[in-house]
């Protein structure tokens, strides 16, 4: 009989409590948290109150270091295609086209002033495949692909998640592969004349070009 | 007993109100529970509810449609408006059609025997609060019928759970009420009122002027957030365990009644609790010294403002009980019914009684 | 056992026992109801499905259907290198995954030997506690939820989004941090973690307070899940459960003491048991306040961290991470106490390849779950809800 008592009574005080926990966060409701980040000292100052952002126009601010949309700075790619090989999703496409040596200064160099070997007429990521684990940009030697903290980027159309970062339009990409060969055969002509002049041949064949793994989206206009 | 056919004088004067051939009295008669009942389903009822909680849970509640998310009940309205409206073909079509209409109209009978004020009553019957009572059994059927009839596993669990909860929980609270019934000796709502207006105010209300009617106000406080299905007697609807308990299939216009019909009876239920131990349309200010309070708050306006105001107290009290507590179990729920406000109103009832012999 | 209750109804005997659960007996026979709930069901924490055979409120049986969120996890370790894991490791147990990024990367380290800088250590500790505790508050929230109490749950969540915003700060991510690497980290802190983290701790003892009074101390919250579900703690061990479920069972087993990893054994810290004063051990109760009491603990320890963390001038927190990660052949076995219970990663390495052979996960809350078909039997389909949110699943790690 008297745990029915004592039920009854722990009943209404616990109730009581929670009641009076949820009558002071209403009559709290006259304060709001602001959209401080997390590295602004006032962060934790504010302890009650609401902590609604109305989204669009109200948005915590994502800090610096945030991993959101992947970036590549074309000019001061390489075009080493050491994030493609990292990737394990496979998000980025990239196709080269080795620099003829009288393009090397047309190719120009990156900001860290290093010589770019390489055209990139596809250099393609689709950020609706990214994972934004930034291996991509942990392997990277230039420093050139980085997560920037923009994190609303929605698109209407999926294909529009695809961003073309090359640096030729695909007729230029024609012309520089053509160049190539040219220079390519050229080579081979006066390798085979040396070696029909009985010299020591040089020992490596021309460096193919790197097979693309996947086979190319269709990517028109790439890189404007 | 002798003032009460005076008091109607208003109402019935407005009803003989006619221009021409209209009865335009009868009409606006008609219409004021009717705008009044719009107007608080729309804004007390779903936005309150939806601003309480969220500020009870620190967060903002709907912002965007109109000022402050004003509009946005009537949002919702439209767009269950423009739902199509699915009838399962396994279901029951008759009982699942008619399931809703039940709700929504026993939900709002209640509101006939409700005195929104002196002079303001719908249908003052000398058995009002039996009808009252009566009514909130009837939902019960539009209950079962929804459930039974959507052929859905899950409704059909809502449906048993309401029934019995519905039908267990009458008996505390007609005891309760009818604590409150010896106490104004009548069963008439507009009496009910009449006997706890005076010149003192709140002193003459039963909770105060009486010294054990906090028992059966208790009793019935609970009792009634269990006939209405509220939290923490929620178990028919129970989201976690049933989805959405017996209006699992509805969808559009059926589901707003559902809705509807939900905050109507918690505005009966509250308007019941506040008639029958809170004096209903009396003003609760006192005459103090030659500051007349109590005379100038009375009046039919100032009536149907208190009883609105007390109503519209309990719903808060509904609604933070909601937004606090969490849910009880089936046998918890018969528990506290047959173990707990059983036995306490009956106790109550004896004392009532008792005191009511002897004062 | 005992009858504690005795229904007569038309020839029908409802029993309860004294572990709760229900027995019917009827002379009469009568029907059966099949009840699928989920995978599309408010209380089943995702994409669970349970097939529930009812007879009238009573759960006869219930038989948990997993594998709606299966992503190959474990053929997708043998396409991508270690690395290339760490992420994967995140999206099995989202709520949790720093700790299980520190489960993988004890594993990995453990094949690769490699030497883990101390101030590392002290940052992976802080993080994965910091996790945990955010880990319980999801946990804690949705229990509430399962039980009808909305509200804690929204309390859970506002705590939970300063430990997000903290987690963001340091490694760029929210829930899917890759932040521990092989043999470091991603980024070592900014200037100001140090004292924000103890900020926060500042700030979050009176909101777990608060936590406490609004549902843990509860009545109706106390009804409803103490004595619901009772898992002895032999039978517990022989699911092999782990983490809060088998230390509400009453055993005292935390992979952080019983094999220590990382910094935990200069710690200070309790492995909180229940003691049968406030819930009957091994109950849906003794489960939310291992929880509860867990994240007091997880609080402590990121104080002592945060004292004892050494502050390097100028300290790259890459400088261990290995150049190529080759390891040589073998297989290991690295395990780490997540919220949830252990989690471990078993590796194969063929010594050849930059990729493991194989990589199984042992995910704790699949372990968890399979004990479902015995605790459901005889409950009440609110106690079966009551017994799934105690279990406190997390169905990407169930189905990986």
């Amino acid at each position: 009989m008297s745990e029915y008592f004592s039920n009854i009574k722990t009943g209404a005080t616990t109730i009581a409590t929670g009641m009076a926990i949820t009558l002071r966060h209403f009559f709290n409701a006259v304060k709001r948290k602001g959209d401080a980040g997390i590295d602004d000292p006032d962060y934790f100052k504010q302890v009650d109150g609401l902590c609604t952002l109305q989204y669009p126009k109200e948005a915590v601010p994502t800090p610096t270091i945030g991993r959101y949309r992947l970036y590549n700075d074309i000019d001061d790619c390489i075009g080493c295609c050491q994030c493609e090989r990292a990737c394990p999703v496979e998000c980025i496409t990239i196709e080269t086209i080795k620099v003829t040596n009288d393009d090397l200064a047309a190719c120009g160099k990156t900001s860290g002033g290093q010589q770019k070997r390489f055209w990139l007429p596809v250099f393609d990521i689709d950020v609706a495949k990214c994972m934004t684990c930034g291996i991509c940009v942990s392997v990277c030697p230039t420093d050139c692909l980085v997560h920037s903290p923009v994190a609303d980027f929605s698109e209407f159309d999926v294909r529009n998640m695809v961003y073309h970062y090359g640096n030729l339009t695909r007729i230029e990409a024609e012309a520089k592969k053509r160049k190539l060969q040219e220079e390519k055969a050229a080579k081979e002509k006066a390798a085979a004349e040396a070696a029909a002049r009985g010299e020591a041949p040089a020992a490596k064949p021309a460096p193919k070009p790197k097979p693309a793994p996947a086979p190319k989206p269709e990517s028109d206009q790439a890189g404007e | 007993m002798s003032q009460s056919p005076s008091l109607n004088t208003w109402s019935e004067a407005l009803s003989g109100f006619y221009i021409g051939w209209l009865p335009l009295g009868l009409l606006i008669v008609a219409a004021i529970p009717l705008v009044f009942i719009a107007l608080y389903a729309l804004t007390y009822g779903v936005y309150g509810e939806r601003k309480i909680s969220a500020f009870m849970q620190d967060r903002l509640g709907p912002m965007e449609v109109g000022p402050w998310g004003l509009l946005q009940t009537l949002a919702d309205i439209l767009k269950l408006l423009q739902k199509e409206d699915i009838v399962p073909t396994v279901a029951d079509k008759f009982l699942f059609v008619i399931g809703p209409v039940i709700m929504f109209v026993g939900s709002f009978m209640a509101f006939a025997v409700l005195p929104f004020g002196p002079a303001f009553i719908g249908a003052d019957l000398n058995v009002g609060l039996f009808y009252a009572i009566g009514i909130v059994a009837f939902e019960v059927v539009g209950i079962l019928a929804s459930g039974w009839g959507s052929n859905n596993k899950w409704a059909l669990y809502g449906a048993i759970r309401s029934v019995a909860q519905i039908v267990s929980y009458e008996i505390p609270a007609s005891i309760a009420l009818l604590c409150g019934a010896m106490m104004a000796g009548s069963l008439s709502m507009q009496q009910f009122s009449v006997m706890q207006a005076g010149p003192y105010g709140f002193i003459h209300y039963y909770l105060f002027s009486n010294p054990i009617a906090w028992l059966p106000f208790i009793i019935y406080l609970i009792s009634s957030l269990a006939e209405t299905n509220r939290a923490p007697f929620d178990i028919p609807e129970a989201e976690s365990e049933l989805v959405a308990g017996f209006f699992t299939e509805y969808s559009g216009m059926k589901f707003a009644m559902f809705f509807l019909a939900e905050y109507g009876s918690m505005f009966m239920v509250s308007a019941i609790l506040s008639i029958v131990f809170l004096g209903g349309w009396a003003s609760p200010l006192p005459n103090v010294g030659g500051l007349a309070l109590n005379d100038l708050t009375s009046g039919p306006a100032w009536g149907a403002f208190w009883i609105i105001m007390k109503g519209f107290f309990f719903i808060f009290v509904q609604m933070w009980l909601r937004w606090t507590l969490p849910r009880l179990r089936v046998d918890q729920l018969m528990y506290l019914c047959w173990k707990v406000l059983t036995p306490f109103s009956f106790i109550a009832f004896v004392l009532t009684a008792v005191w009511e012999i002897y004062k | 056992m005992q009858e504690l209750g005795k229904a007569e109804l038309n020839s029908t005997r409802i029993i309860r026992q004294n572990d709760n659960r229900v027995v019917i007996e009827k002379d009469l026979d009568t029907e059966y109801m099949v009840l699928s709930m989920g995978p599309q069901h408010p209380s089943t924490h995702g994409v669970l499905r349970l097939e529930c055979i009812t007879d009238g409120e009573v759960v006869v049986e219930a038989e948990p259907y997993l594998g709606y969120l299966h992503r190959c996890f474990e053929k997708y370790c043998e396409k991508v290198d270690y690395p290339g894991i760490v992420p994967y490791t995140d999206r099995m147990d989202y709520l949790a995954g720093m700790n299980t990024e520190l489960a993988y990367c004890i594993a990995v380290e453990k094949l690769l030997d490699v030497e883990i800088p101390r101030r590392v250590e002290f940052i992976r500790v802080i993080v994965s506690e910091l996790n945990r505790i955010a880990s319980h508050l999801v946990a804690i929230g949705t229990y509430g939820i399962d039980l009808g109490a909305f509200t804690p749950f929204l309390f859970c969540f506002r705590d939970r989004e300063h430990i997000l915003n903290l987690l963001e700060w340091i490694s760029g991510a929210r829930m899917l941090y890759n932040y521990i690497w092989i043999g470091g980290l991603s980024y070592d802190v900014p200037a100001d973690f140090k004292k924000r983290v103890a900020e926060f701790v500042t700030y979050f003892r009176p909101k777990a307070l608060e936590l406490q009074k609004l549902l843990t101390e509860n009545e109706i919250f106390v009804k409803r899940t103490k004595g619901v579900g009772i898992m002895p703690a032999e039978v517990a061990i022989n699911y092999a459960w782990s983490g809060p479920m088998l230390r509400g069972s009453g055993v005292k087993w935390d992979l952080r003491r019983n094999d220590p990893y990382s910094v935990y054994p200069e710690l200070d810290f309790e492995v909180p048991v229940p003691d049968g004063r406030f819930s009957d051990i091994g109950d849906s109760l003794s489960r939310h306040l291992v929880r509860a009491w867990e994240m007091d603990e997880s609080l402590k320890i990121i104080e002592q961290c945060l004292d004892k963390m050494p502050e390097v001038e100028g300290f790259n927190s890459r400088s261990a991470i290995p150049k190529k990660i080759r390891p040589k052949a073998g297989e290991v076995y690295g395990r780490a106490e997540n919220p949830r219970g252990e989690v471990g990663f078993y590796i194969v390495s063929d010594g050849k390849s930059t990729k493991p052979l194989r990589c199984k996960a042992r995910s704790s809350c699949f372990v968890n779950l399979s004990a479902m078909k015995d605790l459901s039997k005889g409950q009440l389909i609110p106690d079966l809800v009551a017994i799934i949110g105690s279990i406190d699943i997390v169905l990407g790690e169930v189905d990986r």
